[in-house]
């Protein structure tokens, strides 16, 4: 059963600025009925709906709703599995709301039998967030993989002013962090998800802030007379590399935020800045213009002065690299011809996946899960983001208004 | 076999009834991920004085794509901007480098940067005390021109002296 399917979806959520826009799945999506959910209609409605464009999303699935099947059962006695195996459905999903908590279920059409039962507490005006976990929850049971519904974005807008904004993964329940009259960029999640670091100019110069997320408070990561960018935290959550200026050009250091030690990581007279830990912690990639142009190099910090180590060598541009989760391989900025566009590369093969075909593709950040990178593209002049699934397929969300840039992806919520 | 995790305000548990049959039960609750919203005070511009700034041009420099390198018309420029230091012995000034907004925004602001480095390099070269220069760069942030075109492009690949 191979198709390509192609979707083309506008969900008409008024109240904010991002609007889901699925422009391709994979080729051979699960195909999965989600029935109505029991209890209050118009919440079952809002749930209901959020779930199929969570699923929908990620390219993943092809989502069957109760006018396209033979028989819609409102129980487990009353399921007819050969109503359902007659239009290849492989799985089945119904669900019951009660007082804001949750109970679905979900059953294998094949297997004729439930796989899963599960119960999500909801809290008072987050059914959204109920709607991510019953996603998440189903796409676990039936891909085997940590669905990421219920993660968050963080990016930057600019329109009269710079506002750093948190999302959910779809772009809807929008909050700002923070509003500023001066440039914001290179926004990174703690590993916690409980803070971020982010450059900010409001003091006329680039300087890395940390803020905590719930209550606001936010510091300078290191009082200096440099400017000081491109922060990225360690997995444990105990240090950031940054990029400093003190030394006359940009070098990388290594902050250790309980005592305020820096470690300096990169000696050389050309630009050195976008580091990146490896999930384990043991290396730091970065970009350096010292080959004469900007490439990707990986620093070993286990091995006492290692030397850097070159690993892009397709075109004269590859930037902003990031690992993968499961350390299996780079996402980075990768310019073919006059184009930057998004690229992989697994450390087991010798050449590259160009992921993206726009013109100026930036800032790539990969899901927690590994499986959907989100990134900035400029269409009309406008910046707006995009996301692509390594199995290729592609969504946009994009904004109604201001310049939307620099996504990146929050750890695990849940 | 059981999994739990505690936050403050969220538990999750999942219990996989492998014995019985292949079937999943699990409950968990919300987490409730309350924001704060912070405004940013902007600090007044450059603290330096200008009143000895009216005698001195404003210049601009300008540079090739991914490139440092200062050009003839550059050193010109440069060559009245020191002129105008060595006449005015009190004079600070601020060289802000700036990029096109083609490439990615850190590479960028480190290009800013040694853009401006390039110009103080040159100024201290010809007898000017690095103390009276103040580096900076807004890498692609601050563009002049918004065409996504050539003409645009060199127009903000610039170091702005003032």
């Amino acid at each position: 059963m191979k198709k390509i399917f192609l979707l083309l979806i506008f969900s008409n959520f008024i109240f904010s600025e991002l609007i889901l826009e699925i422009t391709k799945g994979t080729e051979d999506p699960y195909r999965v009925a989600i029935l109505p959910f029991q209890g209050d209609k118009k919440l079952s409605t809002e749930i209901e709906n959020i779930i199929i464009n969570n699923l929908k999303r990620s390219g993943e699935f092809n989502v069957f709703q109760s006018s396209e099947l033979l028989s819609v059962p409102n129980n487990q006695e009353n399921i007819i599995f050969n109503d359902f195996k007659i239009l290849n459905i492989d799985y089945l999903v119904m669900g019951n709301i009660t007082n804001g908590d949750i109970v679905y279920e979900i059953y294998d059409i094949t297997k004729k039998s439930k796989i899963r039962s599960s119960t999500v507490f909801g809290i008072p005006n987050k059914n959204r967030q109920l709607a991510h976990y019953v996603s998440d929850g189903i796409y676990e049971e039936i891909t085997g993989i940590p669905g990421i519904s219920s993660t968050k974005i963080l990016y930057v807008t600019q329109e009269k002013k710079y506002r750093l904004i948190v999302a959910d993964a779809d772009g809807e329940n929008e909050q700002i962090l923070l509003e500023s009259d001066e440039p914001i960029i290179s926004p990174a999640w703690s590993p916690d998800s409980r803070k971020v670091a982010y450059v900010s100019f409001e003091t006329g110069m680039a300087k890395v802030f940390i803020q905590n997320i719930a209550t606001g408070f936010r510091e300078l990561a290191l009082e200096n007379d440099s400017q000081i960018s491109s922060p990225s935290w360690s997995p444990d959550g105990k240090f950031l590399s940054l990029t400093l200026y003190q030394d006359g050009n940009a070098e990388i250091y290594i902050l250790n935020l309980s005592n305020k030690n820096l470690t300096r990581l990169t000696n050389h007279y050309s630009i050195d800045t976008e580091s990146s830990w490896s999930p384990r912690g043991s290396k730091i990639i970065f970009t350096s213009g010292r080959s004469g142009s900007p490439q990707l190099y990986e620093l070993d910090l286990k091995k006492f002065n290692a030397k850097p180590k070159r690993i892009s060598f397709d075109g004269n541009y590859n930037a902003k690299a990031s690992y993968l989760p499961n350390n299996e391989g780079i996402i980075f900025v990768h310019r073919s011809n006059t184009n930057f566009q998004i690229a992989l590369r697994y450390f087991n093969e010798n050449f590259i996946r160009v992921l993206t075909e726009a013109q100026m593709d930036e800032s790539p950040s990969i899901s927690p899960n590994g499986n959907v990178i989100v990134y900035a593209i400029t269409d009309d002049d406008k910046g707006l983001l995009a996301g692509v699934t390594l199995s290729g397929a592609r969504f946009r969300l994009p904004t109604t208004e201001g310049a939307v840039r620099e996504p990146s992806w929050s750890g695990f919520l849940r | 076999m059981i999994f739990s995790r505690f936050n403050i305000s969220f538990l999750f548990v999942t219990i996989f009834l492998t014995s019985c049959s292949s079937m999943n039960v699990t409950e968990e609750s919300v987490y409730a991920g309350d924001v704060k919203t912070v405004q940013a005070s902007s600090i007044d511009k450059q603290d330096i004085s200008y009143d000895s700034q009216a005698v001195f041009a404003n210049a601009t420099v300008y540079f090739d794509f991914d490139k440092t390198n200062l050009s003839s018309k550059s050193l010109q420029t440069l060559k009245s901007v020191t002129d105008a230091l060595n006449e005015n012995p009190n004079l600070t000034i601020v060289l802000e480098g700036h990029a096109d907004e083609r490439g990615t925004r850190e590479y960028n602001l480190a290009l800013g940067q040694r853009r401006a480095d390039a110009v103080s390099q040159y100024l201290i070269l010809n007898g000017i005390d690095s103390n009276r220069l103040i580096l900076k760069s807004y890498g692609e942030e601050r563009p002049v021109s918004f065409g996504q075109d050539e003409r645009s492009y060199a127009k903000n690949r610039r170091v702005e002296i003032n």
